[in-house]
Parts: structure tokens; sequence; C-alpha cells
């Protein structure tokens, strides 16, 4: 039950950071080919500029789960059983106290802007917490994805951003297809 | 603490957080806590979230997801088929003859394409079957696609230039095109070698496949005019100044979609699994770059980067001694960790000392990828050598073997930029006089 509704969580969080990335294509577009025809979106490229904030932040605990947040797995990838296993612990507690700090801290620019009454500088003026919330939102489920992990690794599970290596020649271009490695 | 001691707790403290397995954008961010904990009393949360805001609000930066997705969606097409058909009847004259499809059909989908894992993957699928088949050296096959692959960065739109502009804040646009000509001068150079490989190896080039007149040639490469058009519109709008860098990925998405729908392979699901890898490439590198937004302030706070800078000008060190010192760190650097994170981690401390030193930051961050390049075709973690391994079922030091000559013609490739920089310098200020 609990698994479900996390997973869902991450899931659509990771949707809505796709729609983000349609949204910034479709206004790029607008903007272009508005210019050329006296058309223009107003205060186009903050909206472009939020919707890029959305993705990048929505999208973290979907692509943390999936395994494509980089690492160095030189020494960590050579250990085994056990050692591993408090290896990844220590470094789920590190992140997770890291990202627990950044989401309290994005939390209260937010919570400062909405009480200065902080409005962007563009032709239309928008409240500055609202694209702001974005980044608490997604960090803060980034946090759940990591105590979540956390919990799954402390019960001696196998952690969910580290895959089964590839067996096929398909496989792996699917994988690569996937993203992992620019 | 002292200025040299306070910067090797600082390496001492890094090195040793990315070693221990911690993500690289969480590890960046640490580094900047322990910074500004250490010197400052500024409250540090507020710089945290202040400085991540206006790193990734930022309007430059959209244009990076735009490049990943056209990458994305073109990978979904049959290109890589249609690449190697249309490419080998035009190049069975060649010393070498098939051997160089690979170098070709990886300059013209690093032309579309910004990474260079997708590059390798994509034409190498195919290119390295139909190669064995026909009894081509497997050593050189392998060595030619593991470097060739690594052009999806050098030539744009390129995933790591755009973080290297960014972080350095130079125009996108400038380092696209400082990055043709020495991708042109990087394919040559591999092709001279393979044709030099080849007149000392004459054994070793299977015979020609039937030849085909000349209008079942021109039938097959037809295929691929659409793709060298997108490219050549994307390079045109670059240069004339049609459109800025996002503008142009917008359109180069376009453009990929137009293509993807026209050679009817463009399924549903695949255009939305494109989107979803195409956020999540874009996700992970969007948190390298705020942890090192952060760790860029809070290195300001300590004073080290502008004090490095200020010692390579008392050391009166000859440009070239600089670069040298450079290229020796980073060829450590790129068997270590990714390029990605090379650039990040590195941009703070190096770029004020080139700036310093009077080279030009367009043709630093072209020279920077080429880096990049070397490290993914090094051991032991050279995201090429990886794919290449598991597609060929060699094991790395195989692989790695296969493609040293490569990274050798990669540091030429360096040496010869570094003495005429024009090679780099040429098209933009073509394009940007000023």
């Amino acid at each position: 039950m609990i698994r479900r509704f996390l997973d869902a969580l991450y899931l659509v969080s990771g949707w809505l950071s796709g729609i983000s990335l349609v949204a910034i294509f479709l206004l790029m577009m607008f903007m272009s080919i508005g210019r050329e025809i006296d058309f223009n979106i107003p205060s186009g490229d903050d909206f472009a500029s939020w919707a890029l904030v959305g993705m990048a932040f929505f999208g973290l605990a979907h692509t943390f789960k999936r395994g494509e947040m980089i690492r160095v797995g030189l020494l960590i990838e050579r250990l085994g059983g056990r050692r591993r296993q408090v290896a990844e612990l220590i470094s789920l507690t590190v992140a997770s106290a890291f990202i627990g700090y950044f989401t309290w801290q994005t939390g209260r620019l937010a919570h400062d802007s909405w009480r200065f009454n902080d409005m962007s500088t563009g032709v239309v003026s928008v409240p500055l917490w609202i694209p702001q919330l974005a980044m608490v939102i997604g960090l803060g489920i980034l946090l759940v994805a990591l105590l979540d992990e956390f919990i799954i690794v402390a019960r001696g599970g196998r952690p969910t951003y580290q895959p089964e290596p590839p067996k096929t020649v398909e496989e792996l271009v699917e994988r690569v297809a996937q993203g992992g490695g620019v | 603490m002292s200025l040299p001691e306070l910067s090797l707790v600082l390496l001492l403290f890094l090195v040793g957080i990315l070693a221990s397995g911690v993500w690289i954008a969480v590890g960046l961010g640490l580094v900047g806590l322990l910074a500004m904990n250490l010197v400052t009393n500024v409250p540090i949360g507020q710089v945290l979230a202040t400085t991540v805001w206006s790193a990734t609000a930022s309007w430059t930066l959209a244009a990076l997801p735009l490049f990943i997705w056209m990458g994305e969606i073109l990978f979904r097409t049959r290109l890589s088929e249609q690449m190697f058909q249309g490419l080998s009847p035009w190049l069975q004259w060649l010393p070498g003859r098939l051997i160089h499809t690979n170098i070709i059909g990886c300059g013209i989908f690093a032309a579309v394409s910004g990474s260079s894992a997708a590059t390798v993957a994509t034409i190498g699928k195919i290119a390295l079957p139909e190669l064995q088949k026909r009894g081509y050296d497997e050593r050189l096959s392998l060595g030619t696609l593991a470097g060739s692959g690594t052009l999806g960065l050098l030539i744009p739109p390129s995933i790591p230039m755009v973080v290297y502009a960014v972080t350095a804040n130079v125009s996108v646009l400038q380092v696209f095109l400082g990055g043709f000509l020495p991708g042109a001068l990087v394919m040559a150079l591999y092709m001279g070698y393979v044709i030099i490989w080849s007149w000392l190896n004459p054994g070793k080039t299977p015979p020609r496949d039937p030849s085909m007149p000349f209008r079942e040639k021109l039938r097959q490469s037809a295929k691929l005019a659409p793709c060298l058009l997108l490219i050549a519109a994307v390079f045109l709008s670059l240069i004339l100044g049609f459109a800025t860098a996002t503008e142009c990925a917008a359109f180069g998405v376009t453009g990929a979609l137009f293509l993807a729908w026209w050679s009817g392979t463009l399924t549903w699901s695949a255009f939305l699994e494109s989107i979803m890898s195409a956020t999540r490439l874009t996700c992970m590198i969007m948190l390298i770059l705020a942890g090192a937004a952060f760790c860029t302030a809070a290195m300001g706070f300590t004073g080290i980067p502008a004090a490095l800078a200020e010692w390579v000008k008392g050391q009166q060190l000859s440009p070239h001694m600089l670069v040298l010192a450079l290229t020796c760190m980073y060829i450590i650097l790129g068997c270590l960790i990714d390029g990605i994170s090379m650039i990040v981690l590195t941009a703070v401390i190096v770029l004020p000392m080139v700036k310093e030193a009077g080279f030009d930051l367009v043709w630093f961050g072209v020279y920077l990828v080429i880096h990049v390049e070397m490290a993914q075709i090094t051991p032991p973690v050279g995201f090429n050598l990886f794919v290449l391994q598991n597609m060929s079922g060699k094991d790395t030091w195989t692989v790695a073997k296969a493609a040293f000559p490569f990274f050798i013609l990669l540091n030429v490739a360096v040496v010869i930029i570094t003495t005429f920089p024009q090679i780099v310098l040429y098209l933009p200020k073509l394009a940007f006089p000023d």
C-alpha cells in the first residue's frame, strides 16, 4: 500500500517534470515564431525559466530511483555483501541529511518571498514564492525517496537505484536510450 | 586557518566524500557548506537557497533539456541503419574501407546529438555486427567506434558545452561554433590514422563489397538527406545568428520530431519515452549544476580561486606550461570521474587562472570538452568503453587498448588547437565580429 503510493508519487512528479519539458518547448516555439508575426507572450522567458526549475526539481526523485543520479562508483562497487550495505547506508544518510537541509532552506526562501510579497520583475508580475515552491516540493519528494531507499537497504534489500547489469546488447542499447551517462 | 591549509582540508574532504560513493551533486553541496562554515559568518542556508534559485531559474539553461530531447528523439529513429547503408557505398575506395563509416557516421550523428554514449550506441549497434560479418579487424573497429563516439560531445549540439558555457558564463552559441572545426580536425586525424594503419597492415582490410551502380548508391544515401538537412539548418541558424541557442534547440526538437514522423518510426510510446529519458538526464545534470553553483559561491568567500589566479600570474608561467599542467590534471581526473562533474568541479578554480593567463574562455571550453572526450575512453570508468564492452562482449582492457590510439590522437588535437587557437576561434569570430 505505502509502497504503491510512494512509487506513484515518484512517477507522477516525474511526469510533471516531463510536462514542464514540453511546456519549455512550446513556449520557445511560440516565442520565436511570435516574434516574426508580432505576437508575443508576456514574460515568456520568465515562464520558460520557471518551467525549467519545475522540470529540474520535480523529476529528481524519479531520476534517483532509476539510478541515473551519478556518483563515483569506483570504490563502492568493489565492495560486496555486508560492507556494501554499510557503505550504501552511509551514502544514503549523508545524502538525506544534505537534501533535508536543502529542502528546509529553499522552504525558508519561499516563505520569505511570500512574507515580503516578492514579485517577479517581468511584464507579468507573479509572486515569486509560487515558482520557488517547485524547488521545495521537488527536493521534499527526493528526501522521501532517499529515506525510502534507506529503509529498503537497512532491511537487506537491493537498492532500487542499482539495477541489474544489462545482459544482452538490446538491453544495453535500451538502457543507454533510457539515459544513464552523457 | 591559512589559505593553503584551508585548500588542503577542502580538497581532502572533496576527494573523501566523492570516493565514498555519495552522489556528486550532494558532495559538491557539502564541500560548499564546509567551506562556508570555516570562513564566514553569513547565513549559509540563505546563500544556498538563493544561489541555487538564481542558477536554475535561467533562460539560457532552458536550451539544455531541449538539446537533450532532440538527441533522445533521433536515437529512437532508424537513423543508424540508414547511416550505414547510406555511407558504405561511398567509402569503399578509401584504404580502410568501411571502417570509415564508423568515423563519418559518428560525426554526422554527433551533429544532431549532444551525447557521446548515445552516439556510440546508435552507430555501434549496426556498424559493429556489419563490420564483423565482413571480416574487418575487430580491434580497429572497436577503437574507431570508441573514439568517434566522443565526437558527440565536440560537434554541437553538445551537453557538456552547455554545462561549460553556463558555468563559465560565456555564450553557448560561441562555444558551439568553436566546436565545429576542431570536430572536423579530430575526424581528419582519425581517418588519417585508419588510412595509415591500412597501408601498414595490407592483409587486414577485407575486399570491397560488390560494386553498385551509381544510381543505386544515390538511392541508398538519399535516406540520409533529411538528417543532413536538419544538421545544415541547425548549423546555418547558429552561424547566421537567426536564432538564439535556446530557440535553435527548440527548432532542433521540431525538426527531429518531423524527421521521426516522416520516417514513420515515432510511435506514441517512443515519443513519451524520449520525453522521460530527456527529463531524467536533465534532472541529473541540473542537480549537479545546482550543487556546483553553491560550491562556486562558497569558494568565492574563501578567496582560494583569486589567490590561485594571483599565484599563476606571479609564477610567470608561460601559457603553454599552464596548458601542459592542466592537461595532465584533466587526463588523471578523466580516468576517475565523468566529464560533466569534471567540468563543474574544476571550473571554479581553473577558470580564474586561465583568464589570468590570457586564454580565451571560448577556446578553453573547446579544450576542456576534448578532455571530456578523452575521459569517455580512458579506463576504468570511461563510459564509451563500458558501452562497447557490453556490446562486443570483450573485457574493458581489450576495448581500452583498442581505443588507446584514439586517445593519443585526441591529445594530438589538443596540441594542434593550442598551437593554432584560430581553429577554434575562427567560426565564433566570424559570427560575432566583436
